[in-house]
């Protein structure tokens, strides 16, 4: 087992960084490969670092084939209004699914791929389940959801075709310190909508948790779908009340103009996140002991305290120079 | 050359603080539990339904202390007998108690969700019993308090799938008076083991017999002495 190659797709991202951090440690990791458009958020001491497009196939395919890794996690999702519009984050998610499990397929010695996929493709339409386990079938009704069904279907399609189990980690949504989040950027707002008529509950999984949860499941070749979900559930104006922030009531129509006024503010709110504040998002995370053997630890309330207890952004003023 | 403006960042928290403090007290600060429960709305509604209803439970030593199980109840029309016997066997067992039907649009299923409510489907109930809930369900409604209706053969395949056990919990309570009964029987055990859809078939038929025996056995809501019965006392 020792002496493995590990390439992480989306490794500038903050949960990429979190996963090649904590995969530097593992004594079984031989080589640690990433590649992304953006350089990685932390310091990391062995891993190599490409930085290209998701886009340049050719270049992604020549440089993966040369690893030639035992295992691809793949990370390279773009969760809309992230870090990128939803037009953008469609595009390069599509295009980076194809370009890096097309190039691992290529490779010899590839054992395993762990994909990072995501709760919201369960959906939330009339009737669906409140707590979804990993047997449902995924059913999006968000943009978002689809995005992540499609990823799901290329990994299988591949690992099928290769003989290569896939792992699929099922994400309630990630919030951390520095992890670019819709929901986490509009929680924080001084003035936060919720639904006055519905206020469901939602689950949401702390970054660390997440990280954890990819190292085990590239450590245990994990090749079932598994819900990663933080314990407990919140609405959204529990979380509102948590945080001290002003909650407006909302019931209808004015949810666009809101969402309007929220973009100009710098806090777009996508589909997905507005489907948790109307219809929630919860899922079923128990055999996440069985398959990776951990289990997120910070409850989700926690989480949500620990969003609003982040500083904000501290202005430093420029020193006169010679003013000493 | 710009220059940067700082808002008035402790004015805006003092004007928040004080929009905000006739209303906090109002807002549960908490949270709900991984169905949807509330709780907190259940704490501060119980007066309310301990008005409504004063219920006496039996036989709730029955019910396993961790494991899931599925409580098959009847259900007068308009009794709302699954969120009573839920909340009376909340309050006796310390455990949160479950009932299967709520409807999946807003106001109602959201605000029936905090009392406990799920889905009324199959992979929901499995799913709560699965994680060790106890979940109300009701027997098809009927017109007569001490009739049991039909029960849901798909419904109870979820119990039979999760492997937990299934209990008849007669429950009796009156349109106008307060006084309402909960007891709790025995578990319900086919004889012959069965291995494939028969099992959830004659469970499902066997629940309502013993449900309906129970009924019998329990009388009506109003017992004791009518006004004239000292005439037949000779």
């Amino acid at each position: 087992m020792r002496g493995q190659r590990l390439l992480v797709s989306g490794m500038g991202g903050e949960l990429g960084s979190l996963v090649a951090s904590l995969l530097e440690a593992e004594p079984w990791v031989g080589a640690l490969m990433g590649i992304d458009v953006d350089p990685p958020r932390r310091r990391l001491r062995r891993a190599e670092f490409h930085r290209i497009e998701p886009t340049d196939r050719d270049r992604i395919v020549d440089v993966v084939t040369t690893f030639d890794p035992h295992v691809l996690v793949h990370l390279a999702v773009w969760e809309p209004d992230a870090r990128a519009g939803t037009g953008t984050a469609r595009s390069f998610t599509d295009a980076a699914a194809a370009a890096f499990i097309g190039a691992a397929a290529e490779c010899r010695s590839l054992e395993s791929i762990v994909v990072r996929s995501g709760i919201e493709l369960y959906g939330r339409s009339r009737h669906a389940l409140t707590r979804p386990d990993e047997s449902v079938a995924a059913q999006p009704t968000t943009e978002y959801g689809r995005m992540l069904a499609r990823l799901e279907a290329a990994a299988r399609q591949a690992g099928e075709r290769i003989g290569v189990p896939v792992g699929l980690l099922r994400l309630a949504p990630v919030l951390g310190p520095h992890v670019p989040s819709p929901l986490g950027r509009l929680l924080r707002q001084p003035v936060v909508p919720y639904s006055l008529l519905a206020d469901p509950p939602f689950s949401v999984v702390e970054d660390t948790d997440a990280a954890r949860a990819f190292v085990a499941a590239a450590r245990r070749r994990t090749a079932e779908p598994v819900n990663v979900v933080g314990p407990g559930a919140i609405t959204g104006l529990q979380a509102i009340a948590r945080g001290r922030r002003i909650p407006v009531p909302l019931f209808g129509p004015e949810w666009g103009l809101t969402r309007r006024m929220s973009h100009l503010v710098g806090a777009p709110i996508p589909d997905h996140v507005l489907e948790v504040l109307h219809r929630g998002r919860l899922a079923d995370g128990s055999r996440a002991r069985e398959l990776l053997g951990i289990t997120p630890t910070t409850s989700t309330p926690d989480v949500i305290d620990r969003l609003y207890a982040w500083e904000s952004v501290v202005r430093v003023p420029a020193a006169v120079r010679g003013a000493a | 050359m710009a220059t940067i403006i700082d808002l008035p960042r402790r004015a805006f928290d003092t004007t928040r603080s004080l929009a905000m403090a006739p209303v906090r007290p109002l807002i549960p600060a908490g949270m709900v539990d991984e169905w949807g429960r509330d709780e907190h709305v259940i704490r501060a509604l119980s007066p309310l339904l301990r008005l409504r209803w004063n219920a006496s439970v039996g036989g709730e030593n029955r019910l396993p202390t961790r494991a899931g199980a599925l409580l098959v109840t009847n259900d007068r029309r308009l009794s709302f007998s699954p969120l009573y016997v839920s909340w009376a066997l909340a309050e006796a067992t310390g455990r949160p108690v479950r009932f299967v039907g709520h409807p999946d649009i807003v106001p109602f299923g959201p605000a029936m969700r905090r009392l406990g409510a799920i889905l009324r489907n199959p992979s929901e109930v499995r799913g709560a019993l699965h994680h060790g809930e106890l979940v109300v369900l009701a027997a098809a409604p009927t017109n007569h308090p001490r009739y049991a209706g039909t029960i849901d053969p798909a419904l109870v395949g979820a119990a039979v799938m999760a492997g937990v056990g299934v209990f008849p919990v007669a429950s009796m309570s009156s349109p106008i008076g307060r006084s309402t009964r909960v007891q709790v029987g025995a578990q319900v055990r086919l004889r012959t083991k069965r291995r494939g859809p028969l099992a959830e078939a004659e469970l499902a038929e066997l629940t309502q017999r013993h449900l309906q025996r129970m009924l019998d056995e329990l009388g009506g809501v109003q017992t004791g002495m009518t006004a004239i019965d000292w005439l037949g006392e000779g």
